[in-house]
């Protein structure tokens, strides 16, 4: 079987303990974005799901646009989450990006003094945002694929049945590997549509469920009842661009 | 960036709000008039907090959306650490036209007005999103009798259920009871009734409830329609600003509106119910029979215009003539250079 990208490996990494990453130490050419520098302050921040991946994509879009070497990579990354914020109208205060963004980085650290450290952040922070907003040519609105997993998700609810559903949290998975995509700069090649179709896919191979009723050959996937422009090869395609993100995750100690 | 700030010649100072000032500008590659918006970021203070919300708002939403009766973005640019936003240019607003006491506001003209706005607003609803800031000077209307609804910083995604809203928007004469009565979910139902108070107000040429606070506002509401019970209106009493007022008895709108006929009388009676969920949507009011009845809509370029506007339009009149015959003598001047 050629057709199988070998999920067992990420199953048997699992119970692995996270280390919290020391982000002054990574090194950007091994592929490493700050996209989970975007994660972990958003989180932090408690801001909505898409909000961050509103952040990661727009960091992703900039740094396609620029010499990447140029820019700091987690002020542009804090700048986004601010930007974001505004973009997803999900308040998140500058100030509170600022002093987590910083603790983040110098783990253990305080909250900021009101001095000049902490305005200079501030006044950086905003001439970034609109250093984005004007390298992306104010192009901010973004078309997630979380929309239509949720939608393709409902409908396999009802496709697969209660039961077998209920007993293998495809959905969960699913969404893990949306998110975790957000890490690389390829989930902007593709149409939400194409990338929510592909998480999916994965989630049912790890699983390994397969749909009643369907008989898959060359020209009939499940999936072409949701899209019909999506061609094996570019499934197959995405699918590994997913997995790869695994490969490209820093090791902690 | 520079050619983009050249691109623009500014032609005179058109007004200033409280995050903007407007110019009239000319764009140089096309010949035509636009509306160049500039975001204030001059102060230290105002910077400190970066790209305006509102701004972004107008943005992210006028960049999605295209449609003959909604304003036009044509075009973002930055400078220093502004931001500019250029706009189709429009003439003139409902509100100056209401104003205008040498216009005649036929059946027929406000017939096409109402047609326009409540165009604009159904394809903005039926991308999900409400204006939510409607009133007489937020529709513009241009020289050729075009009307666009503008001014979208308060514009925002609705139909999520699991988001709460603020009541705090809408101008206070066009806000609804439900906004009124603090509700944070809401739904189509705020902008149609503003268009209610906008249709009242091209009836009766002068603002339909001017409150003068929240609670007034109300009043002059119940004055007219009655107080809301849960008959008529379930759920109003588990609204979180809900308050009883002293009773009103309603007052039948044909003699308010005396000079409007049964078909118009109903157009008004379904945007100006207290329950929100039985005001009726853009699509529904525009199947009314209202708007296929005699008279007929005017044509667009046959509408009324203010005043300045017309003389402004005669002005320019000659000097299109000029510009032909600047372009007949042009177009022999390149023949000769040919033989």
């Amino acid at each position: 079987m050629k057709d199988v990208i070998d999920v067992m490996e990420l199953q048997r990494e699992k119970n692995r303990k996270i280390q919290p990453l020391d982000y002054r130490q990574m090194d950007f050419a091994s592929g490493f974005t700050p996209a989970r520098f975007i994660f972990e302050c958003g989180m932090k921040l408690q801001a909505q799901p898409l909000t961050i991946a509103t952040a990661a994509i727009l960091m992703h879009r900039f740094f396609k646009e620029v010499d990447s070497s140029n820019y700091d990579h987690y002020l542009i990354a804090a700048s986004t989450l601010y930007l974001a914020g505004k973009v997803k109208d999900d308040p998140l205060k500058i100030r509170d990006i600022i002093n987590v963004a910083h603790n983040t980085l110098h783990r253990g650290s305080g909250p900021l003094e009101i001095g000049d450290e902490y305005w200079n952040m501030r006044d950086a922070i905003v001439q970034a945002e609109l250093l984005i907003m004007r390298v992306l040519k104010f192009e901010v609105s973004i078309v997630h694929p979380h929309k239509y997993m949720l939608h393709y998700l409902r409908t396999l609810e009802g496709w697969i049945g209660k039961e077998k559903w209920s007993n293998s949290p495809i959905a969960r998975t699913a969404a893990a590997f949306l998110q975790d995509y957000h890490h690389d700069p390829s989930i902007l090649d593709y149409p939400p549509q194409h990338i929510a179709i592909a998480c999916i896919s994965l989630a049912l191979q790890c699983y390994g469920i397969t749909l009643p009723l369907i008989e898959e050959n060359e020209d009939e996937m499940w999936y072409s009842v949701f899209v019909k422009d999506l061609q094996k090869d570019k499934h197959w395609e995405i699918m590994e661009k997913i997995m790869e993100v695994y490969n490209k995750e820093p090791e902690t100690v | 960036m520079e050619s983009k700030l050249k691109r623009y010649e500014k032609i005179e100072f058109l007004g200033e709000g409280q995050f903007a000032t407007v110019y009239k500008a000319k764009d140089v590659e096309t010949g035509n008039i636009v509306a160049v918006k500039k975001i204030k970021l001059g102060s230290r203070i105002e910077a400190a907090d970066g790209i305006n919300r509102t701004a972004l708002r107008e943005i992210k939403i006028l960049q999605e959306l295209s449609h003959r009766n909604l304003i036009g973005l044509l075009d973002i640019f930055g400078h220093g650490s502004n931001v500019s936003l250029v706009f189709d240019f429009m003439d003139t607003d409902l509100e100056v036209i209401i104003k205008d006491n040498t216009i005649i506001l036929t059946t027929a003209n406000i017939k096409t007005y109402m047609i326009q706005t409540l165009q604009g607003l159904e394809y903005l609803h039926l991308n999900w999103i409400l204006h939510r800031d409607l009133k007489p000077n937020n529709l513009l209307i241009n020289g050729s009798g075009i009307l666009k609804v503008a001014d979208f910083g308060l514009a925002k995604l609705y139909g999520s259920p699991n988001r709460l809203n603020t009541h705090q928007v809408v101008t206070r004469w066009y806000r609804s009871p439900e906004l009124l009565y603090g509700a944070k979910q809401y739904g189509v139902c705020v902008d149609m009734w503003a268009v209610g108070c906008i249709l009242a107000e091209l009836l009766l040429r002068v603002p339909f409830l001017p409150g003068e606070s929240d609670l007034d506002q109300l009043t002059k509401i119940f004055q007219v329609l009655g107080n809301p019970t849960e008959e008529n209106w379930p759920g109003v009493k588990t609204l979180s600003d809900y308050i009883e007022f002293k009773p009103f008895q309603p007052v039948p709108l044909k003699h308010i509106f005396t000079a409007a006929g049964d078909d118009l009388l109903d157009v008004i009676a379904s945007m100006f119910v207290l329950d929100p969920s039985k005001r009726k949507t853009c699509t529904e009011v525009l199947k009314m029979p209202f708007f296929n009845n005699k008279p007929a809509p005017t044509i667009n370029s046959k509408l009324p215009l203010p005043q300045n506007v017309r003389k402004l339009k005669e002005l320019e009149r000659p000097s299109l003539k000029r510009k032909l015959l600047d372009s007949a003598e042009g177009g022999t001047l390149s023949k000769r250079l040919f033989t």
